[in-house]
């Protein structure tokens, strides 16, 4: 099966927006921490959809070691009301809305995993739209790649295919080097 | 039968152009170096109110039809301007007070005879003033519409430029008649410029006229400000003038755009977060028959879609919202129903 990223194309640091139908995009996330783990890249993946439980015990379900994966998770607190931080495993926020402690637990988690290949994992794009104007989402999404690109990293964001609108996908293009359809 | 006709008879001849004079439907007077009246025909006096008697023999009739001093010193200082170079007028215009006091526009032609040695001044006054009362209201709808309205000359120059111009364009009238370099000053990007040009050639070679022609003029302000015009030829002084009127769009052009864009963002911030959380509960389903989860996690998977459910309801009511806001109009039971009552 090919790879969804080329391994140059990371090693280039570069930022993907990898867009796959609503049915595929579960599939994609762990094809790609696959793809990342066997390449020796440490992920941190940004949950806005399934909590990190779920996603850790799918993950190893599919053979993932979820020792080369790292959370911030924005789901947990918005629907339990209250987790504990696990260091070095998972970052809880309360609210998908509140990009200002998105943005503090992924540089927290980050550092955490400073000397080591990392690539973030943002999943989904289409998912902020729930609790976020297209507008902040594209704001937000520059920041991070601004972010990204100063401390050399790669990063994948996460999109349903023709689930955004032109505008916010032509601004979405600008900031990342590869948009890959996966379907 | 010559002799019947009349013609040749001075006399005859002489009675015919007294009769033509008297009953010309123009103000004809005979006036004596002085000034004074010498003879006063009826439209005259129709004209005027002022009779025969009244007038003929004295010069204070011009008196009574300029009773202000100073107008009548600025209508004889003029005339004494023109007659200084030759020993006529033509198409002078001047307002005449007429006896019951309203006011007409004459425009005053002479001719200077000589007569048996006599020199004499033949005044032909037109009453013009139902022509001027059109060009005035013409003016004024001109003036008072909300919309630019320029007459360009056939080298594109521009002869008029009404007062929505000025207000749409920053632009005065002064700056603008007379000169070609408006366009360039509306359009100061070369570049669009030409495309304009080109487009309004393509037009005008194939229909003389253009509808609905919308361009991005630059204000004097550097305000861009989308203009719709809807062109016209008309004929002038033998030639062809264009005649254009610009509808500024601007604010109904951002409308459309802003009301697409809240649709846009309406459904992608609907139909998207819906298919989400469709395609978590096909997942959620498909881990419970697998076994995956516990009932725990099972409620909390749940929990977490009744949110993202919530928080997609709570975007509709905003999105309802931001229509009524945008739109006054509304009929009151539908705001109602919008607003979520």
């Amino acid at each position: 099966m090919p790879l969804i990223v080329r391994p140059e194309d990371l090693d280039k640091k570069q930022i993907f927006l990898i867009l796959a139908t609503p049915s595929n995009i579960r599939q994609r996330n762990i094809e790609l921490i696959k793809e990342l783990a066997a390449l020796e890249y440490h992920t941190i993946i940004v949950t806005l959809n399934f909590p990190y439980n779920i996603l850790s015990k799918l993950y190893a379900e599919n053979g993932i070691d979820v020792k080369n994966v790292s959370f911030v998770d924005a789901v947990t607190r918005n629907s339990i009301g209250n987790a504990e931080n696990i260091p070095g495993v998972v970052r809880f926020i309360n609210n998908p809305a509140n990009l200002t402690d998105l943005g503090i637990a992924v540089t927290e988690v980050l550092k955490e995993n400073s000397g080591k290949k990392v690539c973030v994992l943002y999943d989904s794009v289409s998912t902020m739209l729930i609790y976020l104007s297209s507008q902040n989402i594209s704001k937000f999404i520059h920041f991070v790649t601004n972010k990204l690109r100063l401390m050399d990293l790669s990063g994948v964001f996460l999109a349903v295919e023709k689930g955004l609108d032109p505008m916010l996908i032509s601004q979405l293009t600008t900031f990342v080097d590869t948009v890959i359809d996966t379907g | 039968m010559e002799k019947n006709m009349g013609e040749r008879n001075p006399k005859n001849i002489g009675c015919i152009e007294a009769g033509i004079l008297e009953n010309a439907l123009v103000i004809i007077a005979v006036l004596d170096p002085k000034g004074k009246i010498l003879a006063w025909n009826r439209a005259a006096e129709t004209i005027t109110g002022y009779s025969k008697q009244e007038v003929i023999g004295t010069a204070t009739i011009w008196r009574h039809l300029y009773p202000d001093k100073a107008y009548r010193d600025t209508v004889n200082a003029r005339l004494a301007e023109i007659l200084a170079a030759k020993d006529y007028f033509e198409n002078f215009e001047t307002t005449i007070h007429t006896r019951s006091g309203v006011t007409h526009v004459i425009l005053w032609n002479t001719k200077e005879i000589e007569h048996e040695g006599v020199r004499r001044v033949i005044a032909v006054g037109q009453d013009i003033t139902p022509l001027r009362e059109l060009d005035s209201f013409r003016e004024s709808i001109i003036e008072n519409a909300n919309v630019l309205i320029t007459v360009l000359d056939r080298h594109g120059r521009v002869v008029m430029w009404n007062t929505a111009a000025e207000e749409i364009t920053g632009y005065l009238r002064t700056e603008a008649i007379g000169r070609d370099e408006i366009w360039k000053q509306l359009y100061p990007d070369k570049d669009y410029r030409n495309t304009v040009t080109r487009q309004i050639k393509e037009v005008i070679s194939t229909r003389q006229q253009f509808v609905n022609f919308e361009t991005h003029v630059t204000t004097n302000t550097g305000e861009k400000k989308i203009i719709s015009w809807n062109t016209r030829q008309i004929a002038f002084g033998g030639g062809m003038n264009v005649i254009s009127i610009g509808i500024d769009i601007t604010d109904q052009r951002n409308a459309e755009e802003t009301l697409l864009a809240y649709m846009t963002e309406m459904a992608m911030r609907i139909k998207q977060p819906v298919e989400i959380i469709r395609d978590n509960l096909i997942d959620v389903a498909g881990l419970i028959r697998k076994n995956q989860i516990t009932p725990d996690e099972t409620a909390m998977l749940l929990d977490g879609q009744v949110r993202n459910a919530t928080q997609v309801a709570a975007n509709v009511l905003e999105f309802q919202k931001a229509i009524l806001e945008r739109n006054r109009s509304i009929p009151e039971a539908y705001r109602k129903f919008l607003e979520g009552a």
